[in-house]
């Protein structure tokens, strides 16, 4: 009887994996795709716009690299990514710290309006920041739009670290304090080391964002200095869009830093977007 | 206490604990909470500075561009009260990219929660492998739209696309079309993407909701002889309630300011069948140099989606209430 029920438990599981699994290739069958085309040879892609891993060359990578200029845009995008995801973090832990633990008059009012922006979408206001950064001279900046970049992640990261801060005990500042530690020791010796898997995750989460973001470099990148990955791939989408083969290879190099980064760190990246959920 | 802290997943702390540092710094010695002050007001300096500049400053340009009419050029525009509304009311494009709009956020938000929950179902108590497929499921939500935009066009593609190729093999030849230059399907087949992109995230969402359902109400349920659908509809989804509100507003206040992928694979053609407010907005203030309109227009979305988010969080919380007590 319970032999039975096991066996039968078994072959239902049996098959739950074999749904999943069948699902699990759909779901990722246009990453296949764009593999498989993107290191095919250029003939094959015109001939036999269906055989998966038909053939094998490196001409499309070759060609979006230096015709299409994604060595340019790689580096953009690091330089875009990299600099407003330290800004995050950093100033996210400063606030996250003081809203949770540094209490002095206005800062509550202080508080909403930093996280008014967790409210309020970049939409609304993507339009008179423009014009704002004409003015200003930041358009086609590298500083402009890194500034940007932070401001968009910096509401969910000030929230999201003064949750952490909030949950560490008491304790553990007045025993420093009694040691004479300074305010300062304390935020930097005794409570940062205790928010590194926070601000680890916030800092996956935030270079994502970043990395991914098209509006902000479409309307403050007018010139296209400075152009990512994201806007480069449009351009060449509008550019060359019968010639599929390096249109692949370079949707390839745009997504692969983003595959690396989430299959490495799933825990983080997954925990990031489960709590940038809190967004709404 | 950090061997299992690092074999659970990263999360952010409950807000139950949030008042608890106030309570007990307010009896410290005045000079260490000066120094607190000193410290807090140096550390959030620079965090103000940035948002004034770059979120509250150009919030407040927005709702002063919205009463005047700005071209982009003349930098005294012309104060016009309200008729950037009126104007709106009246305009016939507003009123087709808002019905598209609506069918974005049915169909968007109804297709990856019933995907999503269903797959979580599926998943649930499936060890083996699991992450694996956590991983195939939630990849295609972090990629970058135009990555995604790029790869979907080829699938829809008419002639060298995988969609009319797999519609022949099984027969269906009377189905295949350009399924982006079509003005019937062009917005469906915009949304496919979108629910492809989506349903994996609230597939994450919902899985971990899974974990925290009680176990022995299914077994409970199992010796009553209740079925498949009478456990999720009785036992399973009153447990996760608040987790699918949450869903549905995040959902739902997404699909009135979709913007990326539509620009990205359409441009809101063919001839307006896939125009949603966002795009034309854009279009409105980028294109046509209609600064204020386009302004007006993304602040109205805005404004629509706000009584949602509030009205669905409330009852959020009320429920997450009588699930503390129950």
């Amino acid at each position: 009887m319970s032999h039975l029920a096991r066996s039968r438990k078994s072959r239902r599981l049996t098959g739950k994996h074999l749904v999943l699994v069948l699902l699990s290739l759909l779901m990722v069958f246009p990453l296949i795709l764009t593999i498989s085309t993107a290191l095919k040879t250029k003939q094959d892609v015109k001939v036999n716009p269906f055989g998966l891993f038909s053939s094998f060359s490196t001409e499309n990578i070759v060609t979006a690299w230096t015709v299409g200029n994604f060595s340019d845009y790689v580096l953009n995008s690091f330089l875009l990514s990299v600099p407003s995801t330290i800004l995050v973090v950093a100033l996210s832990t400063m606030g996250g710290y003081t809203f949770a633990r540094l209490p002095f008059s206005g800062r509550t009012v202080i508080f909403y309006l930093v996280v008014l922006g967790l409210l309020v979408p970049f939409f609304t206001y993507m339009i008179p920041l423009y014009f704002q950064l004409r003015g200003m001279g930041l358009l086609d900046s590298l500083l402009g739009v890194n500034l940007v970049l932070a401001s968009t992640g910096l509401s969910f990261g000030t929230f999201f670290m003064r949750a952490f801060f909030s949950d560490l005990p008491t304790e553990l500042e007045q025993a420093a304090r009694i040691d004479g530690a300074s305010e300062w020791q304390i935020f930097v010796k005794v409570m940062l080391p205790l928010v590194s898997s926070g601000a680890g995750a916030l800092a996956v989460f935030t270079f994502l964002q970043n990395w991914n973001n098209f509006l902000v470099p479409l309307l403050y990148m007018p010139g296209g200095e400075y152009r990512p990955l994201t806007t480069g791939l449009y351009l060449f989408l509008g550019g060359r869009s019968v010639d599929i083969g390096p249109l692949a290879a370079g949707t390839l190099i745009t997504i692969l830093p983003v595959i690396v980064l989430f299959v490495a760190m799933q825990r983080q990246v997954t925990a990031g977007f489960l709590s940038g959920a809190v967004k709404g | 206490m950090t061997a299992p802290a690092q074999a659970t997943p990263v999360r952010a702390p409950t807000s139950g604990s949030r008042w608890r540092s106030r309570s007990v710094t307010s009896q410290a010695p005045p000079v260490t909470r000066r120094a607190q002050a000193r410290l807090g007001i140096l550390l959030v300096t620079p965090l103000v500075a940035i948002v004034a500049v770059f979120l509250l400053f150009p919030m407040a340009n927005a709702v002063y561009y919205v009463f005047v009419d700005f071209n982009g050029i003349d930098l005294n525009p012309p104060w016009v009260g309200l008729s950037n509304f009126t104007e709106l009311a009246q305009d016939p494009d507003v009123w087709s990219a808002f019905k598209n709009n609506v069918i974005w956020i049915i169909v968007g938000t109804v297709a990856p929660l019933v995907i999503g929950l269903g797959l979580a179902l599926l998943i649930w108590g499936v060890k083996r492998g699991s992450v694996f497929y956590r991983i195939a499921f939630f990849l295609p939500y972090v990629l970058p739209q135009v990555a995604v935009g790029v790869v979907w066009s080829w699938i829809y593609d008419p002639s060298r696309g995988w969609l009319n190729r797999a519609l022949e093999l099984v027969g269906l030849e009377a189905l295949t079309t350009g399924w982006l230059g079509n003005p019937t399907t062009a917005l469906y087949a915009v949304l496919g993407t979108a629910v492809w992109a989506t349903a994996g995230f609230v597939f994450v969402i919902f899985l971990s909701a899974l974990r925290n359902v009680d176990l022995d109400l299914i077994q409970a349920a199992l010796l009553d002889g209740a079925n498949a659908a009478q456990r999720l509809r009785y036992i399973i989804l009153p447990q996760i309630m608040p987790v699918f509100l949450m869903v549905t507003t995040l959902t739902l206040i997404g699909g009135f300011s979709v913007f990326d992928i539509i620009f990205i694979m359409t441009g809101g053609g063919p001839a307006g069948a896939t125009e949603v407010l966002g795009t034309y907005a854009y279009s409105s203030a980028f294109q046509l140099n209609r600064i204020s309109y386009g302004t007006t227009l993304a602040l109205v979305i805005t404004v629509m989606a706000i009584p949602f988010a509030v009205g669905l969080n409330r009852l959020q919380r009320r429920l997450s209430l009588q699930g503390t007590d129950a």
